[in-house]
């Protein structure tokens, strides 16, 4: 017996939600990398759901990694970035970095 | 002479274009090459352009004379056609005119009258060149002079050789650019800048009318060529309707009782007029002339005496076959030039500068051409361009040796021009004394010089001349009017020759006393190569100019005392007037003589004589005898009267305050209007609102990551529930609405919809289709309702309803209110459209 799709799909949106909201709320830089992190791989776990459904090329699986490869990229340039804030501002809290206002 | 026939056949005449070519190759190599060349090349350039060009000029004159004597000349003839060699360079363009297409050549011709002229214009042009080639060598822009000389040369040989009026416009403008240029010429000082600057606006006004004379020229005759509008005359003779302009509305009290009609050649006549009166500086548009003396000397000589300013008569006597069909226009003419005759003469009473003198005399001499071309006279208002050219020339040739002497002494410009500071000239400068006397006769009108010759055929002329109306209906001139004409003339021929020997006793007789009045200036020239010292100063006494300067004065005096036998009418030496009459021909038909007016000829030319005598010998009486002292008694006597004569009549004061002030006021009036209306309101509140929305826009500004990630969320959002939940939108085809009542609806397609349409307010049956159309009929005047149900994939459903209506033009539709007066059209659904909770499988 095989799963039906929509429970990854559920678990997927779950994910999804979870990394979303803790991206607009919680005001740690590090925090926020870690739920777009969240949201990468929410979307990763559709992709190879959808791969199992159609899968004549794994154009889905295939797809899955290239963002598992973005997302370690942008995890090193976001934490350089975060790393640099601290060393500048001496706090890593979203909420104070409003430089781009100006 | 042969040779030359053949290879420049009549109709084919290329000489004329090497005639042009010279003077254009010349201000071409002068002005670019100029600096690199050095004086001595911009002179042998310069002249040699010039003087080339009066060569082939008189190659053109000789077989002119030759090919009209082969006509058989004879005189009275009047039936033998005009001389003429033409030379077409190419078709310029075509226009549309009043009945057909207009072709406009770039042509030139050269006829008896243009002969002349273009010989004075390279002839005077050449000895002006020579004499300035001295008067100049000390100018840092002697190149640029040079260019801007031969450039006229080439406009006013090209505005004397067209063949027809817009090639005429073209030498038209061209000289007053070349006239702006040369008045400015210094134009590192205001004043000339802006006399400049005055002479080419003046000019506009003039050159405005003479685009409309072109213009309705253009409509009426259909053609811009001399030659074809002489022959075309009778497509002139028209009555038009002026005042009410037709097809404009107007308060009634501007409507009179009779409309004024004029005849077509009236308004032609005028509108060229208007021309004249800016270009040959006539009342009301002499203004620019007496400040255009801003220029250097040479200039004045040669565009302000000689030449461009003649070009006015040029063009009336051009012209001559159409101001005669309108005597009102040959009276306006005629009038015009006798008051602005004496009006120029009063004024030159007054003046100081010599140079002033002499323009205000050409503005009265100019007057005295348009009394006789306006008389009908038209050989013997231009035999007055002619020898004008030689005294005036002459004349203006001699103030500018004696300013360039003078200059020497007192370094002061202003000064050296005034005759104040001269006086006993002529022990000094006996060439330039000698030559300045026989001008000086010549245009106060002594008997047997060239100016007695002109100025009383001109005045006898006006007084025994009738211009005859060629239909009728047309205005006549009254015969006291040439009468009038005649005594404003001699008036003013006394005037000339009283203020003429003023300026000859005060420059060359008395004293000098340029050493004693300009003081203040010698320290400040103290390191110059003429420097004097201190005080009053003995030696470096003003000195004869070199030959240079004084070969063209000893040319122009000769020709000024003897060019007048070429047509001396009392002599019985009518030479010029037998060469020009088939020029005149056709217009001279409607010049009638009155009765009895050819006895008067000597009775006149005594009172001529007389005029010169009065004039002159109270100069002599006034300003040699008694030394200036009756001159001062009168301005004692009379000292507003004088101040007024002296300021001009005020006429520039005035222009300021009417027309110059209404500009200005207009100007004002905009500025004021940019600077409170646009400034201040209009761009105030744009500004104010992009500030506004810029406040409420920078409150979302607010630098952080996680509010700008906030709006994303909230866009992706709006956007998915617009895609999830189905919209009903159909497009009505209604264009058979009206004849056969078939109406079809088109529904708007979406991701995965299905439709379900149905007609009526029945409840809605049946599956749901990929059909996206439904066509329906109407009766006449039927209302129906068309419904849409559309479902998306997701199973969300919504639906919408139609109401259309078949009008057949009797207003059916419009008592049921909710059709309106649309024949069809959407209308909002009757209830709010009802949605399936979304959800589902796919």
């Amino acid at each position: 017996m095989t799963i039906p799709i929509h429970y990854f799909l559920v678990l997927a949106a779950a994910l999804f939600a979870t990394g979303a909201v803790g991206f607009l709320l919680r005001r740690n830089l590090l925090v926020l990398l870690m739920s777009i992190e969240l949201m990468l791989n929410a979307v990763n776990l559709t992709l190879v759901a959808f791969n199992r459904l159609h899968p004549q090329n794994h154009g889905g699986q295939v797809l899955a990694f290239f963002v598992i490869a973005i997302a370690a990229a942008e995890a090193a340039v976001g934490l350089a970035i975060v790393l640099a804030y601290f060393r500048l501002r001496g706090t890593v809290r979203s909420d104070e970095a409003t430089a781009l206002k100006h | 002479m042969e040779q030359l026939r053949t290879q420049f056949p009549a109709d084919d005449f290329s000489l004329l274009a090497l005639v042009l070519l010279l003077p254009l190759v010349g201000a071409f190599v002068c002005g670019v090459f100029g600096k690199r060349l050095g004086k001595e090349g911009v002179r042998t350039m310069a002249l040699s352009a010039v003087g080339g060009s009066f060569v082939l000029c008189l190659a053109a004159f000789a077989m002119l004379t030759s090919a009209g004597g082969a006509h058989g000349a004879g005189h009275g003839g009047g039936g033998h056609a005009v001389t003429r060699f033409t030379w077409t360079a190419w078709r310029w363009f075509t226009i549309d005119g009043g009945t057909s297409t207009v072709p406009i050549d770039v042509a030139f011709s050269v006829d008896p009258l243009s002969g002349v002229m273009m010989l004075v214009v390279t002839g005077v042009g050449f000895l002006i060149h020579l004499y300035s080639s001295e008067y100049m060598s000390k100018d840092p822009g002697y190149y640029r002079f040079f260019a801007y000389l031969n450039l006229f040369v080439f406009s006013m040989l090209v505005l004397i050789l067209g063949d027809n009026l817009a090639v005429l416009f073209v030498g038209w403008e061209g000289v007053g650019l070349c006239s702006y240029l040369l008045i400015g010429f210094w134009f590192g000082e205001d004043r000339k800048a802006s006399a400049g600057k005055k002479a080419f606006i003046t000019n506009r006004i003039g050159d405005f009318g003479l685009l409309v004379a072109m213009a309705m020229l253009v409509y009426y005759a259909g053609t811009l060529r001399f030659s074809t509008l002489e022959t075309s005359q009778s497509a002139l003779s028209q009555m038009r309707t002026v005042w009410p302009i037709p097809g404009l509305e107007l308060p009634s009290w501007l409507i009179p009782a009779q409309p004024i009609r004029a005849s077509v050649p009236t308004l032609v006549a005028l509108a060229l007029f208007v021309g004249c009166m800016g270009k040959s500086a006539q009342l009301p548009l002499y203004v620019w002339l007496p400040d255009a003396m801003a220029g250097p000397t040479p200039v004045s000589a040669l565009i302000h005496a000689a030449t461009m300013v003649t070009a006015g008569i040029y063009l009336v006597a051009r012209t001559s076959f159409l101001f005669v069909l309108s005597p009102f226009a040959m009276a306006v003419v005629a009038g015009t030039g006798a008051l602005t005759a004496l009006f120029a003469a009063s004024i030159a009473f007054a003046q100081t500068d010599l140079k002033k003198v002499l323009a205000y005399s050409t503005v009265s001499q100019l007057g005295y051409m348009f009394v006789g071309v306006g008389s009908g006279a038209f050989a013997a208002g231009f035999f007055h361009v002619l020898t004008h050219a030689f005294f005036k020339g002459c004349l203006f040739l001699c103030a500018g040796s004696v300013i360039h002497a003078m200059h020497h002494v007192i370094h002061d410009e202003e000064g050296s021009q005034d005759m104040r500071n001269m006086g006993g000239l002529r022990k000094h400068m006996p060439i330039t004394h000698a030559t300045f006397l026989i001008s000086c006769l010549a245009i106060a009108g002594c008997p047997m010089t060239s100016g007695f010759f002109s100025k009383d055929e001109v005045l006898f002329k006006a007084f025994s001349s009738q211009i005859a109306a060629t239909q009728p209906g047309l205005w006549v001139a009254p015969a006291w009017y040439g009468q009038a004409i005649y005594a404003l003339g001699v008036l003013g021929a006394v005037c000339t020759a009283f203020y003429m020997f003023r300026a000859y006793f005060l420059t060359f007789w008395g004293d000098f006393r340029g050493w004693t009045i300009v003081k203040g200036h010698v320290a400040h020239h103290g390191d110059d190569e003429h420097a004097h010292g201190e005080g009053p100063r003995e030696g470096a006494a003003p000195h004869e100019s070199p030959w240079q300067m004084t070969l063209p004065l000893a040319v122009l005096a000769f020709f000024a005392l003897f060019g007048g036998l070429v047509y001396a009418e009392p002599l019985h030496l009518t030479a010029l007037e037998r060469f020009w009459h088939p020029v005149f021909a056709s217009a001279s038909t409607h010049v009638v003589e009155r009765a009895g007016a050819h006895a008067m000829m000597w009775p006149l030319l005594g009172v001529g004589a007389t005029v010169f005598a009065v004039g002159a010998g109270g100069a002599y009486y006034v300003y040699a005898q008694q030394g200036g002292k009756p001159a001062e008694a009168f301005v004692a006597a009379a000292p507003s009267l004088h101040r007024i004569v002296r300021d001009k009549w005020r006429v520039d004061e005035f222009y300021e305050a009417t027309v110059l002030g209404f500009i200005d006021a207009m100007g004002d009036t905009a500025v004021a209007i940019d600077k409170w209306l646009i400034d201040g309101v209009i761009a105030r509140l744009t500004a104010a609102v992009t500030q506004l929305f810029g406040a409420g826009l920078r409150l979302l500004q607010t630098g952080r990551v996680q509010v700008y990630a906030a709006g994303m969320v909230l866009g992706v959002a709006g956007l998915g529930w617009f895609i999830l939940t189905p919209h009903a939108e159909a497009e009505i085809d209604s264009s058979k609405l009206r004849s056969s009542g078939d109406v079809t609806f088109t529904a708007a397609p979406g991701h995965g919809y299905s439709y379900r349409w149905a007609e009526g307010e029945a409840a809605q049956s049946g599956d749901f289709t990929a059909a996206a159309t439904f066509s329906t009929k109407l009766e006449r005047c039927q209302t129906k309702q068309v419904r849409l149900e559309v479902r998306n994939v997701f199973g969300g459903t919504t639906e919408t309803s139609f109401t259309t209506c078949r009008e057949m033009g009797n207003d059916c539709c419009t008592a049921k209110p909710a059709a309106g007066d649309a024949t069809a059209r959407p209308q909002t659904p009757l209830q709010a459209p009802a949605r399936a909770p979304m959800g589902g499988t796919p």
